[in-house]
């Protein structure tokens, strides 16, 4: 009988076990990270005054932007080469399948610091690049790769292409067969199958896709700090910079606030799209 | 069949595959090298750089801190996070929909805000040794893996059984342990490795909870490249990957990989 | 625009696994032919094979003198209608209808009109602009099958179209799907697992069997005369009891089996040979209390209330069979009974059968 009343289903059980984990999330995430975005309106200067100063910054507001474009720039190449990866693994026989998809999570298991390490080997001056160039005969004198935005944006699409290649091959097997199937005995090219049905139904997770991406490259730390040092700061290697190195509180949360807001932003309206034109939603 | 992808599609793909598994095996090369500089293709095959890692005493102490913590949080977030990931599925109608978006908050701010945060209120505000704050981090970062691979195992549990053992008599709490538990256990284990290797791997919230005499592997990593360009690092990378390739292992004999594409 | 279509002597596998063994096979022009079997029995292999979605490894596939074995689907023009409707969840109704139209390089207005009278048809047109999503199981199959005709296609495929629908809605959208096959004398490929189904819409039923065609005949011929052992049990002739004949006289036939002795007319069931199986349904043997019967002798095990009779489990020398026995005088268990065989309902195959 304490069986029957102590699973009646009135919630209080369902509030109990979850209450740990909830309080670890308010306690240890909310309320610090709130007390670091409320502490920039709180400024003595004025309500503003940190944000008007940030954006008085012209080095500050070039980060911000420089920021947003690698992020755009690794999402758009993550996409488009994920994508057509996905859909080639995706319609792999079976055991090639899996092969592929362990070859695409082992990367994503291996840490970022590895992974940006590696790159800092073949771009380097001395790197393994610049010795074939030079072997080659196509360059006279080392090229200067490293510490450019295309190693940043190289170094992030190696991040994050296999994270992109294994959500889109969820996507695409998602996508009922039939569908695919009834489409070609209407008469439609595999061409026009693609465009015009698979490419469509497959919208949403790209959206989804996108969003990872882009919000991981933007807040990325070890990559821009390895392969673009100093002279590609990024705004997480900023927020370092002013925490760690130059003790400005008030900086680092601003920047802290921003970052915060911006990827928040990104993510609901995304998913916001991302459930609005879910044709299999219904 | 004739839906196989156009030969050049298949072309792209292998490409990208090479461009993922060529700064790997560059990296493992590097680590081989007799030299005293980082090169590849590997010059003299020798293992010294890793017996370097073990003379350096920043590394041997990071490895063991990173062990433990990696260890201790996710023991910890499994602790909170299986609870709640049961609930969440079980009083699915009774729990308001935004506790489930709660426990994946970690992943969804910026990591390095949040580690920025931590050293804010935690370390700086009320003075919390430095170990703890990276522990309660971490633990943090792993709850939502935990909650969400469980969650999915959960999700296919036929709750009915669960009813079923406690119509024949058992007690609600020993049913949890020997009906629920046991029919989830593979999304325990892909949890337990999942959010292992994540911790392992942080380093964007671990960069501001060290200080004197405490980091993680990661950022001693980061700390010894930009000082020295030897293979050190490339042996601890390689280090990293062997445990990785080890734990896929397992995975692999207990689930299926396919599992963790999920 | 109606053609016939030939199967010849196609084979198929999986891997090692044969699924499909030397199948031939006629579809006159117009006419709607079932595939009818169990799951696995090679009926929506066939179907795969006629859409393109498989190849053969052996064997041919003609529609009205085309040669589609090797043709990519979208190339061979048939019309398919899904189990699961495979309804495109991205566009409206109408643009559902109208994508085969499209892809036949028909002007918007043009495609429009005939998507709308296709829909029209379909009793459907008020749904035109909503997603199909929001409509229900036997909406959802109307558009399919909307979308399928609105190409008048020369060829028709439906795969288990109706399996998914409850069964009031089965029956009415059979009819309705006959009826327009019929209306636009379509040559139609159906499978199906139902039974009442094939029978009822098909002007022949193909039954079939591991990936072996058993009878392809018209459904009174299947019902009353099977061919074989598979066929009759499939067709419920559930009691198949072997006999020896023993005396002819001209059309008359002496046989008999343990315990019993039974004169069959050839003129009623043909050339009868020396061993032979009477297969009866449960209707086809009587119940009679009468020790003098000229029948099976038999003990009754449980009996169950069907509704229109009592169904009796007897114990025979001939083995185990199935008779139903009238409702006003039910018999208990244990009863000593004879078990005699109605001839109009029996059949007779040949023993040492294909089982």
């Amino acid at each position: 009988m304490t069986a029957r009343r102590f699973w009646r289903r009135n919630g209080a059980t369902g509030w109990a076990l979850t209450a740990p984990a909830t309080l670890a999330v308010v306690a240890f995430l909310i309320v610090p990270i709130g007390a670091v975005i409320a502490g920039t309106f709180m400024d003595p200067r004025g309500v503003f005054a940190p944000y008007i100063s940030y954006f008085n910054s012209g080095f500050r507001t070039t980060v911000l932007f420089r920021t947003l474009q690698i992020s755009a720039f690794t999402t758009v190449i993550s996409l488009i080469f994920g994508f057509m990866t996905a859909y080639v693994v995706s319609r792999a026989p079976g055991k090639v399948k899996s092969l592929l998809i362990v070859a695409a999570v082992f990367p994503l298991l291996t840490g970022v610091v590895v992974r940006a390490f590696a790159w800092l080997i073949i771009l380097g001056r001395n790197g393994i690049l610049n010795q074939a160039l030079l072997a080659l005969g196509i360059v006279n004198e080392p090229l200067e790769m490293l510490y450019t935005q295309g190693a940043v944006i190289v170094g992030m699409v190696y991040l994050f292409v296999p994270l992109m290649v294994l959500s889109l091959v969820g996507v695409l097997e998602n996508i009922p067969k039939d569908v695919l199937q009834a489409s070609s005995s209407l008469g439609a090219s595999p061409m026009a199958t693609f465009w015009q049905v698979l490419l469509p139904l497959a919208v949403p997770g790209l959206i989804v896709g996108a969003v990872l991406v882009f919000t991981g490259s933007f807040t990325a730390y070890a990559t821009p700090q390895l392969l673009g040092g100093e002279r590609q700061t990024v705004l997480a290697t900023l927020l370092q910079q002013r925490a760690m190195v130059s003790f400005d509180w008030v900086g680092a949360s601003t920047i802290a606030a921003i970052m915060t807001v911006i990827t928040i932003s990104i993510v609901l309206a995304m998913s916001h799209v991302a459930r609005r034109i879910n044709p299999m939603a219904t | 069949m004739s839906d196989r992808p156009h030969p050049l599609l298949i072309v792209i793909a292998a490409l990208v595959y090479l461009f993922l598994m060529v700064p790997l095996v560059i990296v493992v090369g590097a680590a081989l090298s007799d030299t005293t500089y980082l090169t590849f293709p590997p010059q003299g095959l020798s293992l010294r750089w890793f017996e370097n890692i073990f003379q350096i005493s920043a590394f041997r102490r990071t490895i063991v801190t990173s062990l433990q913590i990696a260890f201790l949080g996710t023991l910890i977030a499994l602790l909170i996070g299986i609870p709640a990931a049961y609930a969440l599925n079980r009083f699915r109608v009774e729990l308001p929909k935004w506790l489930g978006t709660l426990f994946l908050l970690p992943i969804l701010v910026p990591e390095i805000v949040f580690g920025f945060a931590l050293l804010k209120s935690l370390t700086v505000g009320t003075g919390a040794p430095i170990f703890l704050a990276l522990l309660i981090g971490h633990t943090l970062i792993v709850l939502p893996y935990v909650v969400r691979v469980i969650s999915a195992s959960l999700a296919s549990f036929d709750f009915s059984i669960e009813e079923a053992a406690i119509s024949l008599g058992s007690a609600p709490v020993k049913t949890f342990f020997t009906i629920v538990l046991p029919n989830v256990r593979g999304g325990v284990i892909a949890a337990f490795i999942l959010a292992f290797i994540t911790s392992l791997n942080d380093v964007s919230v671990s960069l501001f909870l060290t200080g004197p005499g405490i980091s993680t592997l990661p950022i001693q990593i980061l700390a010894h490249v930009e000082q020295f360009f030897d293979p050190t690092v490339a042996s601890v990378s390689v280090l990293l990957m062997v445990l990785t390739v080890a734990v896929m292992a397992i995975v692999e004999r207990t689930l299926g990989l396919t599992f963790l594409a999920k | 625009m109606t053609q016939p279509l030939h199967i010849e002597a196609v084979s198929a596998h999986y891997g090692t696994t044969r699924v499909l063994e030397d199948l031939s096979l006629s579809v006159q022009a117009g006419e709607l032919v079932s595939l009818l079997g169990a799951s696995g029995c090679g009926k929506t292999t066939t179907l795969r094979l006629i859409a393109g979605f498989l190849s053969p490894t052996s064997g041919s596939i003609t529609l009205g003198g085309r040669d589609l074995t090797r043709l990519p689907t979208h190339k061979r023009d048939i019309g398919l209608v899904f189990q699961n409707y495979a309804l495109f969840p991205h566009l409206s109704v109408l643009d559902n209808v109208a994508f085969g139209l499209k892809q036949r390089g028909i002007a918007a207005d043009e495609r429009r009109r005939r998507a709308m009278a296709m829909l029209d048809r379909v009793g459907l047109s008020v749904l035109a602009d909503r997603a199909p999503g929001a409509l229900s199981g036997g909406q959802k199959q109307r558009v399919a099958l909307a979308r399928a005709l609105v190409i008048e296609p020369p060829l028709l495929m439906f795969d288990e179209p109706l399996s998914n629908l409850d069964a009031k809605l089965r029956v009415d959208m059979r009819v309705e799907i006959r009826q327009l096959q019929r209306a636009n004398g379509t040559t139609s490929v159906y499978v199906t697992h139902d039974q009442e189904e094939a029978f009822s819409i098909s002007d022949r039923v193909a039954i079939m069997n591991a990936g072996r065609l058993m009878q392809f005949d018209r459904p009174e011929v299947l019902y009353r005369r099977p061919a074989n052992t598979f066929v009759a049990r499939f067709v419920g002739f559930e009691n198949v009891i072997p006999f020896q004949v023993v005396a002819r006289d001209g059309d008359m036939v002496t046989a008999e089996t343990a315990g019993m002795r039974l004169g069959l007319s050839q003129s009623l069931y043909g050339t009868i040979p020396d061993a032979f199986l009477l297969a009866t349904r449960p209707d086809g043997l009587t119940v009679s209390s009468d020790a003098a019967a000229d029948g099976l002798p038999a003990r009754l095990g449980l009996r169950t209330y069907l509704g229109r009779a009592y169904q009796y489990q007897c114990e025979t020398a001939a083995g185990h069979l199935v008779a139903n026995g009238s409702l006003t005088a039910p018999l208990q268990a244990g009863a000593r009974v004879k078990l005699v065989p109605v001839p109009e309902q029996c059949t007779i195959l040949a023993a040492g059968g294909d089982e």
